[in-house]
């Protein structure tokens, strides 16, 4: 994390502890920003409601970027977590009426305690034994989210009143518009967040357990301590995740949280990078365009081969899947990785490194 | 530290400039002007629920062709834009922002699950919705004003089943109802509960969800034996119900299923084949067995198409029907001069009845402001020689 590329000094500590070292970084952070400004005046409500979804996937993605790819502990209970975060914030707002940013925080109190809970098997438990204990977590919640009538309104389930935070109000026509800037906010902070993280030494004792247990409790991290931590930080960004959701959706449903949903998840963050924020972000991105692109693209074909439009939702399993295998087979370190290596390569140019 | 209170009020000041010059919102532009009238199609051809809801989806995009090769609506086509979503709500979800974003006028869902999550979002962005879930929640004005039932809700079909099953035993029975673990299979079983308690029934009845994926449900089966159920009622769709027949057969065991709309079809029948006999089935829609004078459009076009009422089935009623009633809800908004969402939800309370030749229930389809609920009656069938059988016509639970 900390080492930089060959051929950059630093000359003094503060500079070497930035986060960003050369001028091309600056220049790519001020284009993010344009683009990041410019995106809802440029593109129509439906390319709109796209990205705002993938702005609360960025933020799930962060959250299980610190528990797989940092702390090295695998989790399928993505889909359960980010439930208890959409329904509880999702009963505070509309049964307790506290305003949505309370709300939220509590969702992604409460998701982290959650996490920590279900957390605990890892202290003993490791790889696929863990991946099977996760995966209850994934099935009990999604269990009790199914049977316990209080989660519903009477036979309609749990409906959130459209967003007002004081007296601002989500209008109809601007839906999506307002909704960029609130998940923006969040999402920015949520990326900005993990990445101080994994400066701090917390981030380090993570990656430290990741790397080696066994080392990293004989260099003095508490490795229980560090687990259960990194179980509760990221839920809590997947509580995060989740809570929004429920705003933006306006209802709570559990079918919005199987296990498929855990899946994806993981695919993000192995696509776009494993142990890397950035990555996370590029995964979720990268994710969530597959199956709009295809359907576009299917679509605009579609009418010369209706072969193919009359099986859209097996093709984008089908495309799922061979993204996620040619991921591992060629690039297992992900879209991060991938970008990393187009940077040196212009950088070491003529030399190969 | 500054630096950073710098950095923050700075963005906190951008952000504010940035959100008070919001663009222009679309409008719902395509519902003007002499272009074809959009109608988005929510369909699951390939999902969960894929065996029933294709002919469901066919039996749509049959009425649209039908209806604009006869002029359309006040010469006007009808667009219906179908995409598939495979039975999974987030896609759900999206292709709903995908049709708004389109200018549709009006939306055809199809599962409980996805209606119910869209329910609040259709309210919002008033868009009349029907869909093949008939779950009660969806008829109350109240809580949903821009959905429309078309059939009796599952609760009504609940009830008219009991009804049946406490006549036929003439006495004390046990029921063990099988149902789709989902907000569909879920969504009568309290009412049903209920209404044994109401008409004070000499019923008992316990609850089984179907796990999904099953290779057989004979566990399920001897739990409700156990219990000495006589009688199954099943809300499920036809495949896993004619696995629950075949299974019912092969074990020897002396129970009647009762199936509610979705497994009561062609389909159940063909595929239990000899298990399916002497099974009772709740169909509010008139299937090709059963006459009916509004199946003649419908078998006029399918000839011309080649195909045939018998081979699409009864859920190809279902979707030509509802759709039928979404067009006449735009037929009578467009006469009064307005395609837009309320107009549409105003014209469909307002048109009063609409025959559908006895297809539907008592035969005539009627909403109101205060209740969307389009009809309370359904025909009871028996299978007999491989062919539904009709026992009755037009019950109403009462």
């Amino acid at each position: 994390m900390a080492a930089t590329a060959t051929g950059i000094y630093h000359r003094s500590y503060q500079r070497e502890m930035a986060l960003r070292h050369t001028r091309a970084e600056y220049l790519r952070l001020a284009l993010l920003v344009t683009a990041l400004l410019a995106t809802p005046y440029v593109l129509d409500r439906y390319w709109l409601s796209i990205v705002n979804t993938i702005l609360i996937a960025v933020i799930g993605a962060v959250g299980l970027n610190i528990l797989v790819g940092f702390t090295g502990q695998i989790s399928l209970g993505q889909g359960g977590f980010l439930a208890v975060g959409a329904f509880t914030s999702a009963l505070l707002y509309e049964r307790a009426a506290l305003p949505m940013p309370v709300s939220v925080l509590c969702a992604v109190l409460l998701t982290a305690g959650a996490g920590a809970l279900f957390g605990l098997p890892a202290l003993r438990l490791k790889g696929l034994y863990l991946a099977i204990a996760t995966l209850a977590s994934q099935e009990i919640i999604v269990f009790i989210a199914r049977r316990w009538t209080f989660l519903r309104d009477g036979s309609a389930p749990l409906s959130v009143e459209r967003l007002h935070i004081g007296g601002y109000q989500i209008t109809r026509e601007y839906f999506e518009f307002q909704w960029y800037w609130v998940l923006l906010g969040c999402a920015v902070l949520a990326v900005l967040g993990a990445r101080n993280l994994f400066r701090s030494g917390l981030g380090r004792a993570f990656m430290a357990v990741r790397d080696q247990d066994i080392a990293a409790s004989a260099i003095g991290v508490n490795v229980t301590r560090a687990k259960v931590t990194a179980f509760a930080v990221s839920s809590g960004f997947v509580g995060l995740a989740g809570a929004l959701s429920a705003h933006y959706t306006e209802t709570v449903t559990w079918e919005s949280f199987t296990l498929e949903v855990s899946i994806l998840y993981l695919a993000m963050i192995i696509v776009g990078g494993l142990g890397s924020i950035a990555g996370a972000c590029y995964g979720a991105v990268f994710m969530m365009l597959v199956p709009v692109l295809l359907n576009e693209s299917i679509g605009a074909v579609g009418d010369s081969l209706p072969f193919l439009s009359g099986r859209l939702p097996a093709i984008e399993n089908a495309v799922f899947g061979l993204v996620i295998i040619l991921f591992l087979l060629l690039e297992p370190r992900g879209l991060d990785r991938i970008w990393q290596r187009m940077k040196d390569y212009l950088r070491f140019w003529p030399f190969r490194y | 530290m500054k630096n950073i209170r710098r950095t923050a009020a700075l963005t906190a000041a951008a952000t504010l400039a940035l959100t008070a010059c919001a663009p222009g919102g679309g409008g719902d532009e395509s519902a003007e002007g002499d272009g074809p009238i959009k109608v988005g199609v929510i369909a699951d051809l390939t999902g969960a629920t894929g065996d029933v809801g294709t002919p469901y989806n066919e039996g749509m995009l049959g009425y649209v062709k039908w209806r604009n090769a006869d002029g359309g609506i006040d010469g006007r086509d009808i667009e219906a834009i179908s995409k598939d979503y495979a039975y999974d709500v987030p896609t759900a979800e999206r292709l709903y922002k995908e049709y708004v974003n389109e200018g549709v006028v009006a939306i055809q869902g199809w599962g409980t699950g996805d209606s119910e999550a869209l329910m609040n979002k259709v309210t919002a962005d008033e868009l009349p919705f029907m869909s093949a879930s008939y779950a009660e929640v969806l008829t109350d004005p109240e809580e949903a004003p821009y959905n429309f039932v078309v059939a009796p809700t599952y609760s009504d079909q609940m009830r008219v089943a009991l009804n049946w099953i406490a006549e036929d035993a003439g006495g004390p029975a046990d029921v063990a109802m099988l149902h789709n673990d989902s907000p569909f299979g879920l969504a009568p079983l309290q009412d049903g509960q209920d209404w044994i308690g109401e008409q004070s029934l000499d019923l008992t009845m316990n609850a089984y969800p179907m796990p999904a994926g099953a290779p057989n449900f004979v566990g399920l089966l001897s739990k409700a034996k156990s219990q000495g159920a006589k009688y199954v009622v099943i809300q499920n769709v036809s495949s896993p119900a004619a696995q629950v027949a075949k299974d019912i057969k092969a074990q020897g065991l002396d129970m009647k299923i009762v199936c509610l709309n979705w497994c009561s079809d062609e389909l159940f029948v063909e595929t239990a084949g000899d298990a399916a006999e002497g099974h009772v089935l709740v169909q509010p829609f008139a299937p090709s067995s059963a006459d009916a004078d509004g199946h003649a459009d419908i078998e006029e076009f399918l000839e011309g198409e080649g195909s045939s009422l018998e081979e699409k089935g009864v859920h190809y009623v279902q979707g030509w029907y509802t759709m039928h009633m979404m067009a006449e809800g735009i037929a009578k908004a467009l006469e009064d001069g307005d395609l837009s969402g309320p107009a549409i939800k105003d014209a469909l309370e307002d048109m009063g009845a609409i025959d559908t030749g006895g297809v539907v229930g008592t035969g005539e389809v009627e909403f109101s402001a205060d209740s969307h609920r389009g009809q309370t009656g359904t025909g009871v069938y028996v299978v007999e020689g491989g062919t539904m059988k009709q026992l009755d016509a037009g019950v109403t639970p009462e």
